[in-house]
């Protein structure tokens, strides 16, 4: 626990505290305030930052590149809307797909990490394996068209407490808060150090006795049980579910905001999700001066490659990077005063 | 027993088009270590080239130089300004591909649109020969003798050539290659532009076949030559030679007789041959000078 609270004083001093309540209060009664609109990006916004959350556990803190993490995020998404259809919409059914979510995340994060864990297999396989892993699948929810509609994608209706925009973007807000703190736990915990051993140093984590296939397993199962309830909650906001979900573009788009804000700082896939989908929200709205924007993923791809070769920490590493220079040089600038002094 | 040479046509067929496309990233694989994931894009950009001079120019062959040229240049720019800076890096080389992979498909989309373009076969090569009772298409006869002469060709420059000695070596130790007044850079940036060119000439070979050209074709080709490298071996060439026509063979057989079960064979192959046999399906057992790149 004082390694947590360590942590807590590293990030947050007092005056991030205040910033921090602030923008809470501020997201509280904002719903009073906004149109429909600005209130659907920012519920957008909280939904995608617990995916992108989520992937930041692999990326950012084991060093795995997931291709195929649509899967749980679309598979959620699907999970909610065939259990809408089939047993219809009431309180009871969305508890129920929960559980049923987290199941077939699980199943799918076994076969995903016993596949791409096994010894011997490099990055780039493993990367493949998942994207192979995420096709097979996108291709089962096209063929089966009697349960997913196929290419047309899934439409249903959910219980009509959740269809409330404003009760949405209050329970959404809630959920990145709760996952937040579950990831964060998850991260601080002995586990979560094992697993931030292995990213730096394989080897040597294997000769302390850990069993790194455990641990990693551990890592993608949380991962992707956390993206496959971001998934069934963005899948009940939407009222929809098309197989682009479980397509590459979702897995990319989570590396997208991972990179963007960040990898292995957790902060990072909030400030991406937040960057990424106000960009987009911009260009969307260019739309009508001129038709290029009509192609709005070729700035957010310039984006990202320029992230990747001019700022590899992206935003919250470079920030934090700033400010631990900053303080190392006030520290400096601190004790070569208390230097000075005597000699004066 | 027609049928089962109609298949094994189509299959090889099939199979020396995803050699086409994995051959390329084999090279750039095995000689450089970089894992290109902006070849499906080099591949479509292939197709829309070739489309766009055949349409303008009714040429056959002219369509499939330019085709290569085009993405020859691609490839260039891709070495130079981004795979270059990033050496030693493979994960950063998967993320920058993968960037350049969606900004160019995007680019695709926003020339030619979002619709899928028809393309004829050139009439000279259209036709069907039936002996027995099996119909044979000339454009697939083409696309198999094309297959082979690029795996001779480019096995006979990697195992013989000057070019493929000094890669190979510039590989290993790059500061004594340059040392010997060679300019590694270079050769590094002209097999990275060759390899993108060989997925061009499958993109450009692919386009009359399918009938059409689609941004979205690139995928999944690029999936196919993923596994055909993964199950040949990474970066050995001969054996991404050989799990290409395995899985062109496998893909017709399988199509024809459980085509619910199309979808999932290739994925599955994959998925059993890195189980049990990690290092590759045709690997050689000896240390293949190819993949000692990969290993570094």
């Amino acid at each position: 626990m004082k390694s947590l609270r360590e942590h807590i004083q590293r990030d947050f001093s007092k005056n991030v505290i205040i910033a921090l309540s602030v923008l809470l209060i501020a997201l509280l009664i904002f719903p009073k305030f906004s149109s429909y609109t600005m209130l659907n990006l920012l519920t957008r916004i909280f939904v995608i930052s617990v995916f992108a959350m989520s992937y930041d556990i692999l990326r950012g803190y084991m060093g795995f590149i997931n291709l195929g993490h649509a899967v749980y995020f679309g598979g959620g998404a699907y999970v909610a809307g065939i259990l809408y259809n089939k047993l219809g919409t009431t309180i009871p059914v969305f508890i129920l797909s929960i559980a049923v979510v987290v199941l077939y995340s699980v199943i799918c994060a076994l076969v995903m990490g016993k596949l791409s864990f096994k010894k011997g297999t490099s990055v780039f396989a493993a990367a493949m394996l998942t994207l192979a892993l995420a096709e097979v699948v996108r291709n089962i929810a096209e063929s089966w068209r009697d349960v997913t509609n196929g290419t047309d994608g899934l439409i249903f209706k959910v219980p009509s407490i959740l269809s409330n925009r404003i009760f949405f973007y209050y329970f959404s807000l809630i959920f990145l808060i709760v996952m937040f703190i579950i990831l964060r736990k998850f991260i601080l915990s002995p586990t979560g150090r094992v697993i931030i051993a292995i990213r730096e140093n394989e080897q040597r984590a294997e000769f302390l006795g850990f069993r790194i296939e455990n641990y990693k397993l551990i890592a993608i199962l949380v991962s992707g049980v956390s993206a496959g309830l971001a998934g069934l909650v963005f899948g009940t906001f939407n009222r929809f579910a098309n197989t682009e979900l479980l397509s590459i573009t979702y897995s990319t788009n989570a590396l997208l905001y991972t990179l963007i804000g960040g990898t292995g700082t957790l902060y990072g896939g909030i400030v991406g999700s937040i960057v990424v989908n106000v960009f987009q929200n911009m260009l969307l709205n260019l739309r009508s001066i001129h038709p290029i924007f009509e192609r709005w993923l070729i700035f957010l791809g310039i984006l990202y490659i320029a992230v990747i070769l001019f700022m590899p920490k992206g935003i919250v590493g470079t920030l934090r990077h700033f400010i631990e220079n900053r303080k190392v040089k006030s520290d400096n600038e601190k004790s070569s005063k208390t230097e000075k002094a005597p000699g004066e | 027993m027609d049928i089962f040479l109609t298949l094994f046509i189509n299959g090889l067929s099939e199979g020396a088009l995803i050699f086409l496309v994995s051959s390329g990233l084999a090279i750039i694989l095995g000689l450089m270590g970089v894992v290109n994931f902006a070849h499906g894009a080099l591949f479509v950009w292939g197709g829309y080239a070739y489309v766009w001079i055949y349409q303008m120019t009714n040429s056959f062959i002219l369509g499939i130089l330019a085709a290569m040229l085009i993405v020859f240049i691609l490839g260039i720019i891709f070495e130079k300004f981004f795979v270059s800076r990033l050496y030693g890096n493979a994960p950063a080389q998967i993320l920058i591909t993968l960037g350049l992979n969606i900004v160019f498909i995007e680019i695709i989309r926003l020339i030619w649109g979002n619709t899928p373009i028809a393309i004829k076969k050139p009439d000279f090569i259209s036709g069907t020969t039936i002996i027995n009772g099996v119909t044979i298409s000339h454009y697939r006869i083409l696309l198999i003798i094309i297959g082979i002469s690029v795996l001779i060709i480019v096995n006979y420059i990697l195992k013989n050539s000057k070019t493929g000695m000094v890669i190979r070596a510039g590989v290993q130790r790059s500061d004594m290659v340059q040392a010997l007044g060679i300019n590694i850079r270079l050769y590094f940036t002209i097999v990275f532009a060759a390899g993108a060119a060989l997925a061009g000439l499958g993109g450009a070979l692919y386009a009359p076949l399918a009938g059409n050209v689609i941004s979205t074709a690139g995928a999944n080709n690029q999936i196919l030559a993923f596994i055909a490298i993964v199950i040949g071996g990474l970066g050995n060439f001969s054996g991404t030679a050989k799990a290409s026509f395995l899985l062109g063979l496998m893909n017709a057989f399988v199509a024809w007789f459980i085509p619910s079960f199309a979808v999932v064979t290739n994925v599955l192959v994959m998925a059993i041959v890195l189980a049990f046999k990690p290092e590759g399906l045709f690997s050689e057992g000896r240390k293949s000078i190819l993949r000692l790149a990969v290993k570094k």
